[in-house]
């Protein structure tokens, strides 16, 4: 099982859709497209908003339960940082497909698996945000997630960030964190045992990697190692990501 | 438009229904809003805003159920059944099989892995019954539905509600452990670890045949939001109001042999988790403008346990399930889900673990259950 530590993204892959973007990171590789505005259902349309439809697919089979919740947690977060005023009446509709995920050789495999995947869930918003921004959807802001695990080792408990599945089975709580880009928490999901002190702890930790403010990146030289160690800075990652994107669109000026 | 509500004269015509029918915004927002400062804010059903519907619990109810509660919070309404079936692991693709011993040196992951392996714990909800306006009757499963099940699922499997040591059925081949019956605490005797010893013979080991599978329904009578603190705490109900049948494996007739239903054993549940819902009301209707600028506008309140007319008007919602039945009654965390908005931050969390502490109280004795 080899996993890329860098996380990995290209945008506007997929011709055809209004955007779209495929982002790989932690063992996981995801594509998502994303049409919008464009004419709701009857049932889906919203006078005074435009509605946003996520649509979670699984690499393997149909999607189930989780992927109903996925999809749930996933609009409630969008609609809060796309700017659905703009569009009454309208429908943005994102669509995730899920191309690969990390195995895990010690349980086993089931095609349909009901509980909740935390690893899954930074993974898929990372891409959802992505596709979106490759769309020139209006946005309030962007986000950043990310997941962290807490185990504990020899009596003290130590913070992985994007756990393996492995870890995360051993762990004792699990948490996915986003932040949007004013550094608000947008979406807090937990679960395991843990108290409000451990929280707090996941609750820096995660901070760090989603929003290291502006000026710690400006030069390269100002970063120190210790905190590159302990997670890719998703936000900074972001950017690039566009930067080159636009230089690339740019190129023939 | 929101702005203009408080100013908005009660002396318009309408009946307070009306009025809540129409613009249900500056309804709610009139009502959070006191008139004079020494006023409490109250909301529209009259309770403040960090007042949570008491709990009432009945369990037994159903006669053909393993276990049962009904649980009322205000007027939701949950009905939970839990019914245990037997599964016997020829029947069980991917199976791996233990010998007794090793069922009881593992681990506790791998416990829980045998309980999420075999899916022996199999939460359903039914929304369409007819319950609230907005779930249309004989549909498939709406979003709410599956989202609700695969949370209760994944609660009750993080929690370790269940200790799969009791869903395992053993077949004894040796004739003391086919008198002993199944039960294991039975076989940890000194005298039979000895026994087994000398024999040392793989046939005479027990061996695991079958397990119980726990199918818990839930069915929603009536529904005014807070589907998830309802669900859980019927689920947690039932579980402990239930009750198996002892059973042990019939290896002539290659079936389950149950004991009569005046021969049960109660199932042990550890822990006493609860969940504690609230949910964000702004103060601007169709709120764009969840800035960090924190003026006037964008006044906010947290209501727990919110009812219908609230959860369609709140985008931001926060669950958390604690649990303070541990040793020194420390509070602990089980699950947090929040989502739909960004007003709830680090402290707020802090605040709401301690709503949910309170929260847990009241639902601990409407179980009544002395931790």
């Amino acid at each position: 099982m080899t996993v890329s530590a860098a996380p990995e993204a290209a945008l506007s892959v997929l011709p055809r859709a209004d955007g779209s973007a495929k982002y790989s990171h932690a063992g996981y590789t995801i594509t998502a497209s994303v049409n919008g505005p464009i004419e709701a259902q009857r049932r889906d349309e919203h006078p005074y908003e435009a509605h946003v439809d996520v649509v979670v697919r699984p690499a393997a089979g149909v999607g189930g339960t989780r992927e109903r919740h996925l999809e749930s947690v996933l609009q409630s977060s969008l609609t809060q940082i796309i700017l659905v005023k703009n569009f009454p009446r309208a429908l943005i509709q994102i669509v995730l497909q899920i191309e690969s995920t990390p195995g895990n050789d010690y349980v086993n495999t089931k095609l349909f698996q009901a509980s909740l995947n935390f690893s899954i869930m930074p993974a898929l918003f990372q891409t959802a945000v992505l596709a979106l921004l490759s769309a020139a959807v209006p946005m309030r802001a962007t986000a950043t997630a990310s997941v962290v695990a807490v185990v504990s080792q020899d009596k003290e408990k130590k913070l992985i960030v994007d756990p393996s599945a492995r870890e995360i089975e051993a762990a004792q709580s699990v948490h996915v964190l986003a932040f949007t880009s004013h550094d608000e928490l947008l979406l807090a999901e937990s679960e395991g045992d843990f108290s409000v002190k451990e929280w707090d702890d996941v609750y820096e930790t995660a901070k760090k990697i989603c929003c290291q403010p502006e000026s710690q990146k400006a030069g390269i030289e100002m970063v120190p190692d210790d905190d590159n160690a302990r997670g890719p800075d998703m936000r900074q990652f972001l950017r690039s990501t566009l930067e080159e994107k636009v230089a690339a669109d740019l190129h023939w000026k | 438009m929101a702005t203009a509500a408080p100013a908005a004269p009660p002396a318009l015509g309408f009946a307070r229904p009306t009025f809540a029918k129409l613009s249900p915004h500056p309804y709610l927002l009139t009502n959070l809003t006191p008139q004079s400062p020494s006023d409490t804010p109250c909301r529209t059903n009259g309770r403040a805003p960090h007042e949570a519907r008491p709990m009432h619990i009945h369990t037994s109810s159903l006669s053909h159920a393993h276990g049962s509660a009904l649980v009322r919070t205000g007027d939701t309404t949950v009905v939970c059944g839990v019914r245990a079936e037997v599964l016997p692991v020829s029947s069980i693709p991917q199976f791996r099989p233990r010998t007794h011993l090793s069922a009881h040196n593992a681990s506790e992951t791998e416990g829980r892995g045998e309980l999420k392996d075999y899916d022996l714990l199999v939460p359903n909800i039914e929304l369409a019954t007819g319950c609230a306006p907005q779930f249309l009757p004989g549909v498939p499963p709406t979003t709410l539905a599956q989202t609700v099940s695969t949370r209760i699922y994944s609660l009750l499997h993080s929690c370790r509600v269940v200790d799969p040591a009791d869903l395992r059925i053993w077949c004894d081949p040796s004739p003391s452990g086919a008198a002993a019956g199944e039960r294991d605490e039975k076989m940890d005797t000194d005298d039979n670890e000895d026994q087994r010893e000398q024999e040392g013979e793989e046939e005479n080991q027990p061996q695991l045949m079958a397990y119980w599978v726990l199918y818990i329904d839930l069915l929603f009578v009536s529904f005014d939001g807070n589907p998830f603190d309802a669900a859980w705490a019927a689920v947690l109900a039932a579980l402990r109001d239930t009750k198996l049948p002892q059973a042990r494996w019939d290896p002539d007739r290659e079936m389950a042999i149950c004991s009569s239903r005046a021969k049960t054993t109660p199932l042990r549940v550890s822990g006493l988790p609860v969940a504690c819902t609230a949910a964000v009301f702004l103060k601007k209707e169709h709120a764009e403008t969840a800035t960090s600028t924190t003026g006037e506008n964008n006044r906010h309140w947290i209501l727990l346990d919110p009812d219908r007319l609230e959860e369609s008007l709140c985008g931001e919602t926060v669950t958390m399930a604690v649990d303070c039945s541990g040793e020194g009654g420390e509070v602990r965390i089980k699950s947090i889900e929040k989502l739909g908005g960004t007003v709830v931050g680090r402290e707020l969390m802090r605040g709401l673990a301690g709503v949910a502490e309170k929260r847990w109280r009241e639902v601990r004795d409407a179980l009544g259950v002395n931790v």
